[in-house]
């Protein structure tokens, strides 16, 4: 992987750029949740959002698989420009997982249901190829043994990992996470992040809120500093943790670290 | 100081264990003067009004029943066609005996396969289950005269368990096409019933007709009320005022002044040849009520789904109607059972108020015989009415339980 960036400009990505947004304003009411966000995400890269809670690290990554509306700005994912038109917002969801802080599996299918759900139903693929590619992604999050379970007979780091599951069988081209460590018992944190880290090892393009610096140590190309709807600082691991710049980034690491 | 005393100290039994029923009447009842004297009273009251009840009811005269039985149950149906109401019974025993059997089946190849332990319901828990109404049939039976309508109902009990089994045994793949069986069937038991010179449901009634107004108005009002409540829900404002509208004018309008609309209303407004009759209206009457309740149910199970689990399905690429139907409303829907359940019974008994039109469902058949000479002026309301509450108790207890038992099943391993 030939990775090129200046980083102190949070526009340039690695490679050729997947995900692009230009000057993103999002609005609750009269709250500014995010500030005119300029940022790139290449291809294979994987970056981790860090920052306080409120600062618009989530509502950042919502708005790119549009689960939150931007109300300025622009946003492209994969060369597709997110708009009301319902086929592009279905196109870019179609190419982007994600997963949740509360994991969100839905507790009235089978774990295997949860995962061929989106390919027989988005992807119009027929049943046994999906539960082909279903029990693959599975064994890949190492619990094909739960496929005939119950999202509510795992654990909660199992759950998760179904969760990373679901969103890998529509092979998608990036992966958003959104807090995915921060629902579950300390005992479980490892599992998932195993999994995560294997993920970015295989080339997996990702953008991951988090507050798992040991994670964002091992395996980010860019550190996003987030506060108050802002990107405030950008940089690789060894910057952040050695070499902050900015004043509000020294402070949160210091409440963290 | 040094603490010996672990934290954990067995502690005694807080109440001692009863020895015998003798110990713990003394001890419960008997325990000093007072008590001993409410207990007797009390003892003694309810004795009296045991025997009285149990002389009132053997010593009774129940020929109003034996010789009203046919119209209490099926109205004023032609005595020469009673094979037809017959068959639409042998008709029904089939269809809930294919479709528990099957749903058994699902449910016992749903558990096997997510490794959770199944246990399979036994002819014992079946007739424990459905004891109420068991007690009615053999209450029923007993107000016949021939021996006739017991092989009859004997054979039909022995269809529907036989099928309950036999669909059990049945592979997946045809388990799949149970829903068609039952439709087919569902058609059949009308067919057998009004087809070729029968009667349809206008001129049906009894018991019958209470239950043909309850189970045809909440198959109809369902997909109703469901719209309703998504309508309700909605983001367009001209179907979200539409909705509301509706549901809250209908839920503020007596159910019987619906029907009394319907009835004399429609009369003016609807030519007469093209007028439907008055079961009918009836029926539009409860659906029309009945969906905007149904409405308001499932409003409720729709709000009762996390906002993540439709953020999720929208994160996989599933469009909104699929959404809805594959994600949100499964776990609505089972979310409202209880309600749900709680609005069918009422309705099973809302479906007698269709006697304000001479209509002659089971409640008003139970007043009508009480003016046939042979009984005018007896006092035998007591007798057609206790079988009337008998009737109804029975229908409405076995719902509720059914009802609690489904609950319990759904809350296992899927939560």
């Amino acid at each position: 992987m030939t990775v090129t960036t200046d980083y102190s400009d949070a526009t340039r990505a690695t490679g050729e750029a997947i995900i692009e947004l230009e000057g993103v304003d999002k609005f609750f009411g009269d709250f500014q949740a995010l500030k005119d966000i300029d940022m790139r995400v290449g291809q294979q890269e994987v970056v981790v959002v860090i920052g306080p809670s409120g600062g618009g690290k989530s509502t950042l990554i919502r708005c790119i698989n549009r689960l939150e509306k931007h109300d300025g700005g622009r946003v492209v994912v994969d060369g597709t420009e997110l708009s009301d038109d319902l086929r592009n917002i279905q196109e870019v969801r179609r190419e982007t997982g994600m997963v949740f802080q509360q994991f969100n599996l839905f507790p009235h299918l089978t774990v295997l249901d949860n995962v061929t759900l989106a390919p027989r139903q988005v992807r119009k693929m027929p049943k046994k190829d999906a539960e082909a590619l279903a029990m693959q992604t599975l064994t890949r999050v190492k619990i094909p043994e739960q496929a005939r379970k119950y999202p509510g007979q795992l654990s909660g780091g199992q759950q998760q990992r179904v969760a990373i599951a679901r969103a890998l069988a529509m092979q998608p081209k990036v992966m958003l996470f959104d807090e995915p460590t921060s629902a579950l018992d300390p005992e479980m944190i490892k599992e998932v992040l195993d999994v995560m880290v294997e993920l970015a090892h295989g080339g997996m393009t990702m953008i991951v809120v988090t507050h798992e610096m040991g994670f964002a140590r091992a395996v980010a190309n860019r550190v996003v500093f987030m506060a108050d709807g802002e990107i405030v600082e950008v940089g690789t691991p060894e910057h952040f943790f050695t070499d902050p710049q900015e004043d509000r980034t020294k402070l949160f690491l210091s409440q963290i670290l | 100081m040094t603490v010996e005393t672990p934290i954990f100290e067995e502690t005694p039994p807080q109440v001692e264990p009863a020895r015998g029923a003798v110990d713990w009447a003394r001890k419960n009842l008997f325990n000093n003067w007072y008590n001993s004297l409410l207990t007797l009273a009390l003892a003694a009251l309810v004795i009296w009004a045991l025997v009285t009840l149990l002389r009132g009811l053997l010593s009774a005269d129940y020929e109003i029943i034996r010789a009203n039985l046919r119209l209490f149950m099926i109205g004023e149906f032609p005595g020469d066609q009673l094979w037809r109401p017959w068959a639409a019974a042998y008709c029904w025993a089939l269809i809930i005996g294919v479709v528990g059997g099957s749903l058994a089946a699902g449910a016992r190849d749903r558990a096997t396969e997510a490794g959770l332990p199944y246990v399979r319901t036994t002819f014992r828990q079946i007739v424990i289950r459905s004891w109420p109404i068991l007690v009615l049939i053999v209450v029923i039976l007993s107000f016949t005269t021939t021996i006739t309508p017991t092989l009859l109902t004997i054979g039909a009990l022995a269809v529907g368990l036989g099928s309950y089994y036999l669909s059990q045994a049945l592979p997946r793949a045809v388990r799949r096409g149970t829903w068609l069986i039952a439709i087919v069937l569902i058609a059949a038991s009308y067919l057998v019933l009004a087809g070729f010179g029968g009667v349809g449901w206008q001129g049906w009634g009894g018991l019958h007709l209470n239950l043909f107004l309850t189970f045809a108005g909440i198959l109809i009002a369902f997909p109703f009320g469901l719209l309703l409540a998504m309508g309700r829900r909605s983001s367009l404002p001209v179907i979200r005022t539409i909705s509301v509208t509706y549901i809250e004018f209908v839920r503020g309008v007596p159910l019987i002044a619906v029907l009394i609309a319907g009835a004399f209303a429609i009369g003016f407004i609807i030519p007469r040849d093209i007028r439907p009759g008055f079961v009918t209206r009836m029926l539009i009457g409860i659906i029309a009520f009945e969906a905007a309740y149904i409405a308001e149910v499932v409003r409720g199970g729709l709000q009762a789904v996390p906002r993540g689990q439709v953020e999720a399905a929208q994160a996989v690429g599933l469009a909104p109607w699929k959404t809805m139907r594959l994600i949100v409303l499964p776990q609505a829907l089972r979310a409202t059972i209880p309600a749900m359940v709680g609005q069918f019974i009422s309705l099973f008994k809302d479906t007698t108020l269709v006697a304000v039109l001479g209509i002659t469902e089971l409640l008003e058949a139970t007043f009508v015989v009480n003016s046939q000479p042979a009984y005018l002026g007896k006092g035998l309301f007591v007798i057609t009415l206790g079988f009337a509450a008998l009737v109804f108790w029975v229908g409405c207890y076995t719902m509720s339980r059914e009802s609690r038992r489904l609950e319990r099943k759904l809350g296992v391993g899927e939560r």
